[in-house]
């Protein structure tokens, strides 16, 4: 690309002279040659024997595993752990393994703040493990180090959802999360993890502890964690925060008043919403229903509402075609079990919807009672999966009454009109309910309290109205626009679900 | 079986897992991401901040820069890097950089890209308009101590020998005008004493107005590494990262820091603490100075600094006792409005405790910009260049001779200052205005002032890596400028010491290196033969050299970039006469008490200190104090702010600190959304409530643009360095939601 020049007499010279200047300035003139030759007649490289007093000289014995060991005194604020790591690990731009955060107190007498750095804690119990549908995550058997399989993973996020940590990132770009793997490439060949490396007052280390099992559980022998940092019970983190002086009583994260609302999920919210409304239909459809409808016509609305639901969570998956291993982990995953009995419902369902159509000859009451259980066990499944990731806003009371009540509510729309407008009022009230104040001033329930007073109250207003009309509706035997306010209501209760659940984290930076 | 049935449903390898996979990279290098493994490496010194912490640029096999890692033989930062220099290379590939010229369209108002024969012929027309109707001096500089020592000879030569201005200034007027007037006068050459390994050897070590845990991190590194379980006396109103891990922290009162050092001196007087035999061979006016200090009795450095007798008694005897003892200060100190008898107030302890000149101790101001130490030497503003005075015919024919230009051509006054350069524009006297790698918009105090003269100038040009600061986007004609990394030169760290940056990657467009441009500048001005010889930075370099001969920064022994580079960097002194190799990797200054004066003698300077220009009243009650946010933060942010990684590691919107008492009082809390106001401006901001800030003082970090709204415009009277560091605000509730604050990064 050469610049437009005004060959005036003038600038003649100057033309040519700009020229050389800005082929010059394209010219690299750091021949790699020429660097590579002065490194090798460098001294030897002394970066890895400087940090390996930083790393364990042998490998965890069988009752211990390798852990981050974090000197609170030394840490002082640099947050280089942060960009070290994200250069040392070639990670994308938006894309950190550490994060930083700040405690401070509000005790005048006594002023205190201290940097919190925070990576994977390697949890003895890991909830991203347990969670994740296909086995994506591995514990090392011998350093105890939680892996994360980039190409098993199918890009659901429910470990997001289940660490309590915020630790595994979602990459937009790949479709999967990544997280922190203690760099154990590097920890094979003797070097320090990039954090360590990268740490001025050498205030990171990786030391073994003991690890054990407690009532048929996996522990870690971190009883007192960090103050302020989720409860260490739920996933057992390795991570040592040391500190020669007791930290003080009144700490508090320097975050803790900041209140932003999470990620709507729209997929899930579309599947979660269709699913239960078409279950409740087509359940509704081999009962008494009232005279407007005809049972094949309610039974293949449920069935159509319910499949569309599955193919919108098809959606929400970054790998969607690496799913079909979703049943990998039935032995502790939520997400597994629902999948799997989804797939059944769909085949039951499918069935049934013959039944209803006379093309099966199956007894209806057999073909409804299997749809039935079935159905509620998989909006239960689908309630455990939130249940599981232990946020206060998805208490089992909240959750499983919100997911059961949407079906029932469908079904007793065609069956029994009133008692469904019945019905949504209570779950109104019951949504409501998160508007009031809690007693105590501060935590995960109050901040879902404020974001529903605050930021979302728009939300929940609109959803109130929705559920209100589609009430009044459903009693003046409106009952096809009422449905349709009804599970438009729904959507927007689902994402409030999602909107308004307080997620947790280790402590953070002072934010908006 | 099982087994195999999970190997087969496992895919533990794939193009998703490579992605990551670490092997050897070579070059001394450990583990690097494969995708990301160098064909080369090459050493750079950082250009953020003072420290000069060399940065092993990995390279493709084109020569373009990868990734970098900290260069652990280097002996300034040992391996390590903060955030910035981890992240060195992000702000390069900003999407904004200014690929060509801009010029603005008469008739539309908007910058328009042009080319570079049309902005430089523009350039010149312009200014030299300005100069025929209003006099050469109509056209003013202002400079920086973020570009390399020979563009920073090379402007300061160009603007003041080859165009006939006078008036060129640089941003180091805004962080190190007062050190480089308090040596000057106290030590008589602009020289800081130490150097790093001195932070290892002291016994006591005393910070005052410097928070080097976030401001200088890898000089942190040091401290940490004193292995004689040093004292760590903070002295600082807030209580800072620094203070948190200090063994004593004195929370003075803001600006009272003067009568404390006063207060300190005369305690230890009082205590016989005096090294007599120093004091006696090795300076001058100390008896003037012993008289001077009868009026800081006990009673009034309590009263006016509001520390604790305990605390008091406590810093006396840490200095009396200590056999090495070190005194560190940064913009605490040298923002202020009586900066430059404060930091020589520093000066003068050393001094009367014979702690100069011997490992561990010293009267050392941390410095803040990468080359500020260059722009000090070289920048050809206050004094000329090489560390001469204009006002000396002798010092003018000297270096007319080694540049070869007749010795007319060198004016005999100094420049204004930047605050008399901004007066200068009100007043009409400035008509033009060249800014360069600096953004004044953002970072001059009281800055809408600022903006609000721009129309008093009749053409303005900003050259920049970014057309999007918020004074290029002031200026008439945006020059698109090379940045670190881009272009070689040399930068001169605090601890005297020279470090090359090298061109690892290609600047975006045609933007180029400050260098070209005012080579360009000159060629099409007309005085392109005056610079014949700086045909490239290095042969800038060595009429450099021979300015510094003879001079207290004599490095007339190096030979060369390459030099530089495999001494691992060169402290000044570094005469050719001195037998170079026989040269440590860490020497500090006046180990023979010899001092650069006329007479060897170190000075003692000071004054009675004066209240605070602008104090708290009914109307603006509280104190505000700005300073450095984060370690990931530098300055305006115009480069910091590119990276993702830099802007995860600080909060994203301006805040402002205020003690849980005081928000108690006016029934604010934590997140609330508040105006903080002062007699020039306001700020919008969250509140951040926190007892590290003393009740009546508010903190603001001054990476936020507004925060520079609200500053009190006075200046030191010796430096004219001005007073950041307090003025009187009030602060209430927002009327108007977040969107401001939101808005104001």
């Amino acid at each position: 690309m050469r610049p437009d020049f005004e060959a005036t007499p003038k600038t003649a010279n100057l033309s040519s002279y700009l020229a050389e200047l800005l082929a010059e300035q394209r010219v690299l003139d750091t021949p790699v040659s020429r660097f590579s030759r002065a490194h090798d007649t460098q001294v030897p490289d002394g970066s890895v024997t400087r940090f390996s007093e930083l790393i364990p000289l042998s490998q965890p014995a069988v009752d211990e595993q390798y852990a981050f060991q974090v000197e609170l005194d030394s840490c002082t604020g640099c947050k280089a752990c942060v960009a070290g790591c994200h250069a040392l690990n070639g990670l994308d731009e938006d894309e950190t393994w550490r994060d930083i955060g700040l405690l401070v107190s509000d005790d005048s007498t006594h002023p205190f703040q201290q940097t919190i750095t925070t990576a994977c804690h390697h949890c003895a119990d890991p909830a991203c493990l347990n969670g994740c549908p296909v086995l994506a995550y591995e514990k090392d058997p011998l350093t105890g180090i939680v892996r994360h399989l980039d190409d098993q993973c199918i890009g659901c996020q429910y470990c997001v959802l289940k660490c309590p940590y915020d630790v595994p990132k979602y990459s937009e770009r790949l479709g999967i999360v990544r997280k922190c793997d203690m760099c154990r490439g590097r920890l094979s060949v003797g070097e320090a993890p990039a954090c360590v490396q990268a740490c001025p007052t050498q205030a990171i280390s990786i030391v073994k502890v003991p690890v054990g099992r407690l009532n048929g559980r996996p522990i870690a022998a971190t009883s007192n964690f960090l103050p302020c940092a989720p409860d260490p019970a739920i996933t057992r983190p390795t991570t040592r925060y040391v500190s020669s002086k007791p930290l003080p009583a009144s700490l508090r994260r320097a975050d803790a008043h900041s209140i932003s609302a999470q990620c709507a999920h729209t997929p899930l919210v579309a599947m979660l919403v269709l699913t239960q409304l078409g279950i409740g239909l087509q359940v509704a459809s081999g009962m008494a229903i009232i005279g407007e409808f005809t049972a094949p016509n309610v039974a293949t609305t449920g069935y159509t509402l319910f499949v569309a639901g599955l193919m919108a969570s098809v959606a929400h998956l970054g790998q969607p075609f690496r799913a079909w291993r979703v049943f990998l982990n039935l032995r502790r995953s939520w997400l597994s079990r629902e999948a799997v009995v989804f797939g059944a419902v769909m085949v039951v369902a499918g069935s049934h919807l013959a039944v209803t159509w006379g093309i099966l000859p199956i007894a209806p009451l057999l073909a409804n009672t299997s749809l039935l259980l079935l159905g509620t066990t998989a909006i239960a499944c689908s309630a455990m999966i939130y249940v599981d990731t232990r946020r206060q806003f998805w208490s089992p009371t909240s959750t499983f009454g919100r997911f059961l009540s949407t079906a029932a509510i469908s079904a007793l729309s065609v069956l029994h009109p009133l008692a469904a407008s019945g019905a949504l009022l209570m779950k109104l009230a019951m949504e409501g309910t998160h508007l009031l104040p809690s007693n105590r001033p501060e935590g995960p329930e109050s901040i879902s309290t404020r974001l529903l007073r605050g930021p979302l109250l728009t939300t929940f207003l609109v959803r109130l109205g929705l559920g209100l009309a589609a009430a009044a509706l459903l009693i003046t035997d409106n009952l096809r626009t009422g449905f349709a306010l009804f599970a438009i209501g729904e959507f927007v209760e689902r994402t409030i679900f999602f909107r308004a659940v307080s997620a947790p984290g280790m402590p953070g930076l002072p934010k908006r | 079986m099982k087994d195999r049935i999970a190997r087969a449903l496992t895919a533990r390898e794939g193009p998703m897992t490579s992605e990551l996979v670490l092997h050897p990279g070579g070059f001394g290098l450990g583990s690097v991401p494969v995708r990301l493994t160098p064909a080369g490496t090459a050493q750079s010194v950082c250009g953020f901040c003072s420290t000069g912490c060399s940065l092993t640029v990995h390279l493709d096999h084109t020569g373009q820069a990868i990734n970098l890692t900290p260069n652990p033989h280097y002996p300034v930062n040992l391996g390590m890097a903060c955030p910035k220099g981890w992240e060195a290379l992000t702000p390069l590939g900003a999407l904004d950089r200014a690929r060509t010229p801009l010029l603005r369209n008469k008739s539309t108002g908007q910058m328009e890209a042009v080319s570079w024969s049309q902005a430089l012929e523009t350039f010149v027309s312009r200014f030299k308009e300005v100069q025929s109707r209003h006099g050469q001096h109509a056209v003013a500089a202002l400079s920086t101590g973020q570009i390399t020592t020979e563009e920073m000879a090379l402007l300061g030569a160009l603007t003041k020998f080859g165009m006939g201005l006078i008036h060129l200034d640089s941003n180091t007027r805004q962080c190190m005008a007062t050190s480089h007037v308090a040596y000057r006068q106290s030590f008589g050459f602009d020289a800081p004493p130490y150097t790093y390994a001195d932070f290892e050897e002291s016994d006591a070590l005393f910070f005052i107005g410097s928070n080097p845990c976030i401001a200088h991190p890898i000089m942190w590194q040091r401290v940490m590494r004193n292995p004689h379980n040093p004292d760590i006396v903070v002295i600082d109103p807030r209580v800072t990262e620094t203070a948190m891990a200090a063994t004593l922290h004195v929370p003075l009162r803001p600006k009272s820091d003067l009568v404390l050092l006063y207060g300190l001196a005369r305690g230890l007087l009082d205590r016989g603490a005096v090294d007599q035999a120093f004091v006696d061979v090795h300076t001058n006016r100390f008896a003037e100075f012993r008289t001077f200090l009868a009026d800081f009795p006990r009673e009034r450095t309590l009263r006016e600094t509001a520390i604790s007798a305990a605390t008091f008694d406590r810093l006396t005897e840490i200095v009396a006792t200590g056999k090495r003892v070190s005194f560190w200060w940064t913009m605490g100190v040298n923002q202020g409005h009586e900066s430059t008898r404060t930091a020589q107030a520093i000066i003068n302890l050393a001094l009367m405790t014979g702690n100069i000149g011997r490992p561990g101790t010293g009267a050392n101001s941390i410095t803040g910009q990468c080359n500020a130490m260059g722009s000090r030497l070289f920048g050809n503003a206050s004094s000329l260049m090489g560390g001469y005075d204009f006002a000396s015919a002798s010092h003018r024919a000297h270096v007319a001779d080694i540049l070869g230009i007749p010795p007319e051509l060198i004016p005999a006054r100094k420049s204004w200052a930047y605050d008399e350069i901004i007066d200068g524009i009100d007043h009409g006297k400035i008509r033009a205005l060249w800014v360069i790698a600096t953004n004044t918009a953002h970072s001059w105090i009281n800055q809408s002032r600022f903006a609000a003269l721009r129309d008093k100038l009749d053409f303005m040009v900003v050259q920049d890596m970014y057309p999007t600061t918020e004074t290029a986007r002031l200026a008439d004609l945006v020059l698109p400028a090379a940045g670190w990394g881009e272009k070689e030169g040399v930068l001169i760290n605090s601890e005297r010491r020279l470090g090359v940056i090298r061109k690892v990657s290609r600047a975006p467009g045609e933007a180029l290196s400050d260098f070209s441009i005012f080579k360009l500048v000159a060629e099409l001005w007309g005085c392109g033969d005056m610079f014949a010889r700086w045909k490239s930075p290095e042969a800038a370099f060595g009429i450099l050299r021979e300015l510094s001969r003879g001079q207290p920064c004599d490095f007339s022994g190096i030979e060369g970039y390459d030099h530089i580079e495999s001494a691992r960097g060169i402290q000044w002194p570094y005469a050719s006469s001195s037998g170079s190799a026989a040269i440590g990797h860490e020497r500090r200054l006046f180990s023979d008490g010899q001092f650069y004066t006329a007479d060897g003698r170190a000075v003692f300077h000071f004054e009675a200190p004066r209240p605070m220009p602008e104090t708290t009243d009914n109307e603006y009650p509280f104190l505000l104090l700005t300073g450095r946010g984060s370690s990931s933060q530098w300055h305006a942010g115009s480069r910091t702010d590119k990276s993702e990684v830099l802007r995860r590691l600080a909060p994203t919107a301006l805040y402002v600190e205020i003690n849980p008492k005081d928000a108690k009082g006016l029934n604010l809390e934590n997140n609330d959304s508040v105006t903080v106001r002062s007699r020039r401006g306001t700020a919008a901001a969250f509140v951040v409530i926190t007892p590290n800030i003393q009740s009546g003082q508010l903190f603001m970090p001054m990476h936020f643009a507004h925060v520079n709204r609200l500053t009190h415009p006075s200046f030191d009277p010796h430096s004219r360095q001005p007073s950041y560091k307090a003025c009187a605000v009030r602060i209430d509730r927002a009327t108007t939601g977040l969107d401001e604050a939101a808005s104001s990064f």
